[in-house]
């Protein structure tokens, strides 16, 4: 097993800094905890979730797909030179942000490529650390990942007892980036890991739950839950899986970017047709529809829960909708 | 520069005609500015694309030409919102963006050697006469045609040159309507609802293929008149006007359950929207 002190995986993000790769972890801003650009080890901060998920780094909230300009009697269209996209290193993301890019990379890669995601996505190193403590919003357990879980991770990080991080390298990506630092890393057989605080939720049966959407498209439940949310897409906005976004341009008509930006399925006029007809007109609808699609949809198509189970969407609603109850509801509903 | 390809990056097309179709519909011929793009370009009745008015966004439209004439494309749209709007400012010779073509279309060699009866309300004749033309380009391949279309009033009816082309060439039943009240004193088709209209106008089922297009509630109430002419449900071909964005399965707006409308149609037979969640 290779360890790395803390120290050490401080030193690593002032190499990678050095190196110019762009380093991104949870660091302290203001006073909340966000993922942002470190410019030196001694920024990173992990003993808190950051406030909003890592997904931003690969499907930033607002980017530039192209730039138009009129030339003589004519328009030009320059494409976004994705070359230029930096190197990425995101480190110390938990399991459930970690996880994020690699449910994501299904919908991004499918027939069509979105290559703005998918080259970020190529740029980057993930270097995520098993989680020790959660609190009442945490549900990671009840989606099928874990505090300890890999997936999504290349290199992932076990805090021990002693303050040192077991290190396994999960992919090629993860293998380089020991490779090239190897002398900040040693052999041993480390101390024992910190143990994780149970979470509130335990485990729910995913499969258990899909049947229960499948035959309950209508049922009361929709309207209980959701004649209460306000539709401010927050949940959809703090979510480190959803991925609804809108296409708007910026500027005059003879000079401008056009951007691909975030949008939300809880948001009123989200399905709103040009003839004025709403497929989803009423909230709970469109709520259920936030359910449906990351509970029942996304795996229809890909195979995958679109959830992550980090309890964002519980702690930021404004009227205190908790994801994870609704789902042991239904666990607790479906035979 | 980046080898990798942009999806969302869109050919540049010249706008070569402009038809006003209504006092808000607009149909605009659209000729692709690079050569290579304007040789090669192809697409099937039913299939759509994103148009750009540079300065304000995206829309989707299906295309309304028929992929038997070359040369061009048409896209026909009724202007309320923000980029329709804009589009309509737009003149011959401006340049808009055009994205595509995206999603499935109707099968038409399946089509062939049987009746199609068309069916469409209003502003939703656009996305059946890219298949009109396509089979009246194909004329021999089909038995009887018939096209039964109505609108609010008769001003709100598109295509008029072409409805009266339709009514005059004479291997075409046009039966045109209007609903109660939307008739002028010189009208020459009929006062009624499409659903109630066609019902009268009563084509014969047999080996007929029926293509429906319109708004929801005429969608609604026209499929169980197919049904008691004797149309089964694989034989009616419908297409879902989702709102779209991406127009490529990504941005998560136009699903209907799992489908996505704009991968795995736009184009659905009968059975196939039955199966669906109603959420549409």
């Amino acid at each position: 097993m290779q360890i790395i002190t803390e120290q050490n995986l401080r030193n690593l993000i002032d190499l990678l800094v050095k190196e110019a790769k762009l380093v991104v972890g949870p660091k302290l801003s203001g006073s909340v905890v966000l993922y942002e650009p470190l410019t030196a080890g001694t920024e990173l901060t992990l003993d808190a979730l950051p406030r909003r998920s890592s997904k931003e780094l690969f499907f930033p909230v607002c980017e530039d797909i192209l730039s138009y300009k009129r030339e003589g009697g004519g328009m030009k269209v320059t494409d976004v030179d994705r070359s230029k996209f930096p190197e990425t290193v995101l480190i110390g993301a938990p399991p459930c942000d970690a996880g994020s890019p690699s449910i994501l990379d299904a919908v991004m890669s499918w027939d069509y490529k979105d290559e703005f995601y998918l080259e970020r996505r190529k740029k980057s190193t993930i270097v995520g650390i098993a989680c020790t403590k959660g609190d009442d919003a945490c549900f990671c357990q009840a989606v099928g990942l874990a505090p300890d879980a890999e997936n999504g991770s290349d290199l992932f990080l076990t805090p021990l007892k002693d303050g040192s991080y077991a290190c396994n390298a999960v992919t090629e990506k993860g293998q380089a980036l020991v490779a090239a630092h190897k002398n900040l890393f040693a052999e041993g057989a480390g101390a024992e890991p910190v143990p994780f605080v149970d979470q509130a939720v335990q485990k729910l049966d995913l499969v258990k739950i899909k049947k229960w959407l499948e035959e309950h498209f209508e049922d009361p439940l929709w309207e209980r839950i959701a004649d209460i949310c306000v539709g401010c897409g927050a949940c959809a906005f703090i979510c480190p899986a959803c991925h609804c976004f809108d296409i708007n341009d910026e500027g005059s008509t003879d000079d401008g970017v056009r951007r691909k930006h975030w949008d939300a399925c809880g948001f009123a006029k989200f399905t709103n047709h040009a003839s004025g007809h709403n497929p989803r007109d009423v909230q709970n609808k469109r709520y259920r529809n936030r359910i449906m699609h990351k509970f029942k949809y996304y795996d229809d198509k890909f195979g995958k829960t679109l959830c992550t189970g980090c309890g964002r969407c519980i702690r930021a609603c404004p009227v205190g909708i908790d994801i994870a109850e609704i789902l042991e509801t239904i666990n607790g509903k479906a035979e | 520069m980046c080898e990798s390809k942009n999806i969302y990056l869109p050919n540049l097309a010249t706008i070569e005609a402009i038809v006003d179709e209504t006092p808000d519909v607009r149909t605009l011929r659209l000729v692709f500015q690079d050569e290579a793009v304007r040789e090669n370009f192809t697409f099937r009745a039913g299939q759509f694309a994103e148009y750009s008015s540079f300065g304000f966004g995206e829309s989707t439209f299906c295309i309304a030409s028929a992929p038997t004439r070359k040369g061009y494309i048409e896209c026909c749209f009724r202007s309320v919102g923000r980029v329709t709007e804009s589009l309509r400012r737009l003149e011959v010779g401006d340049t808009v963006g055009v994205r595509g073509p995206y999603g499935n279309s109707f099968p038409i060699e399946q089509f062939y050697g049987k009746s199609l009866v068309f069916i469409a309300g209003g502003i939703a004749l656009p996305p059946l006469r890219t298949v009109i033309w396509n089979c009246l380009d194909l004329r021999d391949k089909f038995k009887d045609i018939t096209i039964v279309y109505g609108a609010r009033s008769e001003a709100d009816l598109v295509y008029k040159h072409e409805l009266k082309e339709w009514q005059e060439r004479g291997d075409v039943r046009l039966v045109k309507c209007v609903d109660p009240g939307g008739a002028g004193p010189d009208f020459d088709g009929k006062v009624g609802f499409v659903p109630t209209v066609l019902e009268e106008a009563a084509p014969s089922a047999e080996n007929t293929i029926a293509l429906v297009c319109g708004p929801p509630i005429m969608i609604k109430f026209t499929l169980p008149v197919l049904e008691r002419l004797g149309f089964s449900d694989d034989n009616i071909y419908t297409t879902l006007e989702n709102r779209m964005k991406c127009g490529v399965g990504k941005c998560g707006r136009c699903n209907v359950g799992n489908v996505y409308v704009c991968k795995d149609g736009p184009v659905f037979t009968a059975r196939e929207v039955k199966a669906m969640s109603q959420e549409f």
